[in-house]
């Protein structure tokens, strides 16, 4: 057990610093990787907070979509490995034809939007609000 | 790359470009390395050449690759393209010269023009002093494409080019799906999807000529009056011109400015009526879509080679790591365009 602050505070402290004191210190190419840095601690930060139940609930969709029992797993390690597993089977599945057309296409791509979508929650969220705000904007009647 | 010291790469270049201009006497003023371009540096200097009494200055850029380990003929097959750009009147630098000789310094380089101008395509869609520029340059760059898919690249001796067979999309298509295996350290069902698509259409090739290859806002060069050069001739390539109009529609050139898919400037319909007045092609919307599909994966598969870069030791860096958490954005475009 270890003290206060957490991992994700210490990190965000950290990238606070950079944006506050760093970046508007430097210029041009430093002052970019200077961002890039701020950015960096902000991706942990969140992945910190957000792996667990994004990857426990990607494990339930993928093992559901490709017709297997639900694991029953706890560490974070055996999720990963049982996530990347589960997208090897898919990615086979998929360059076999399997999810060219028919009804499986549509579970597929839902599938694996949601995945990406969960990257981009710990990666890039602004991306994400954004990329949602337009799909919205464009199809506004058929949507629910 | 074996470190040379400034005053060494000064006196190697002085009788570099002494002897390949025929001049009496070369001065090099404020050698200095430019941020950026991790593939290839590049050097600004200020050179002053005398002749018969005669001294003329120009503002120049140096290109050289990174590394000994990497030689190649691709600068000279770059320097060659850009001056066939350049004796068409296309907006390039000139060129001047190239030396793929690795005891000049110690890579392969070639020497141009320095343009000054703008490059970051942030300033040129969000500042008041680009706005002018901003609505002038969709049509421009149209026009300077179809320019670039005119040059004949028998007249300017350009037979280096690699041909891509009759069908050059499939041959891109496939290129890109080994790199992406080779790359890939985790599935991405999302790219898999893209690539069943993309094999399902595959276009015919209407036209076959010179494609640029990168072109892209993030390689213009800019002023506030608009489009000053292009920049970055090194992926230029025999193939399908439709290749460069759906790579300049590419999601991740808009830099959020979604509205406006072609490089966050302006429209589709716009930019590819420009393209048709100026070369007098159609350009078919079923092919201009494949070919942004292809780019967006292209660009997807070029975030994982560059977090490669990063993970497998070549080259360490914050940024080349980051990129690697960009793929998903492209990603999320690919099932946008495709479902």
């Amino acid at each position: 057990m270890q003290d206060r602050p957490t991992s994700v505070e210490l990190l965000e402290a950290a990238a606070d610093f950079v944006d506050r004191e760093l970046v508007p210190a430097t210029e041009g190419a430093r002052q970019f990787q200077a961002r890039v840095v701020a950015n960096v601690m902000r991706i942990v930060a969140r992945e910190i907070k957000m792996e667990d139940p994004l990857v426990r609930s990607e494990v339930k969709a993928l093992a559901r979509l490709l017709g297997h029992d639900a694991p029953h797993l706890h560490s974070l390690d055996d999720l990963r490995a049982a996530a990347a597993g589960m997208g090897e089977e898919l990615t086979a599945k998929i360059r076999a034809g399997e999810a060219d057309d028919g009804g499986w296409r549509g579970e597929v791509l839902a599938v694996v939007r949601q995945s990406v979508e969960d990257k981009l929650r710990i990666a890039n969220p602004r991306y994400l609000e954004s990329d949602l705000a337009i799909r919205n904007a464009a199809k506004p009647q058929k949507e629910i | 790359m074996e470190k040379m010291e400034p005053g060494e790469m000064v006196r190697r270049l002085t009788g570099f470009i002494r002897s390949e201009g025929r001049f009496d006497s070369v001065t090099i003023e404020n050698l200095r390395k430019m941020p950026g371009g991790a593939s290839r540096e590049i050097w600004s200097f200020e050179c002053a050449m005398e002749r018969g009494g005669e001294t003329s200055r120009r503002a120049m850029v140096l290109r050289r690759d990174p590394g000994a380990h990497n030689i190649s003929t691709n600068r000279r097959h770059e320097f060659m393209v850009i001056r066939a750009a350049f004796e068409e009147r296309i907006p390039v630098p000139e060129v001047f010269w190239v030396s793929e000789d690795p005891a000049v310094l110690g890579s392969a380089f070639f020497i141009m023009e320095r343009i000054d101008g703008e490059t970051l395509a942030r300033r040129l869609l969000r500042d008041d002093t680009y706005a002018r520029a901003r609505e002038v340059m969709p049509a421009q760059l149209a026009e300077i494409l179809a320019k670039i898919h005119r040059i004949d690249p028998v007249k300017h001796k350009l037979d280096f080019l690699e041909e891509p067979g009759d069908n050059a999309a499939l041959t891109e298509v496939r290129r890109y799906q080994e790199n992406f295996r080779v790359l890939a350290l985790e599935p991405h069902p999302a790219f898999e999807l893209a690539f069943r698509w993309l094999l399902k259409r595959v276009p015919k090739m209407a036209r076959k000529t010179l494609v640029h290859g990168d072109y892209r806002i993030g390689n213009v060069v800019f002023g506030p009056e608009g489009v000053r050069s292009i920049l970055d001739w090194e992926l230029a390539h025999l193939g399908d011109p439709m290749e460069d109009v759906g790579w300049m529609c590419v999601r991740a050139w808009r830099f959020g400015n979604d509205q406006k898919p072609v490089g966050g400037l302006g429209s589709r319909e716009d930019f590819f009526h420009a393209y048709e007045k100026a070369s007098g092609a159609a350009v078919d919307p079923e092919a201009a879509r494949f070919w942004e599909v292809f780019g967006n994966l292209r660009w997807g598969i070029i975030t994982i080679g560059q977090a490669r870069t990063h993970i497998d030791g070549f080259l360490k860096s914050v940024e080349l790591a980051s990129i690697g958490r960009r793929t998903a954005e492209t990603e999320l475009e690919l099932l946008n365009l495709i479902e």
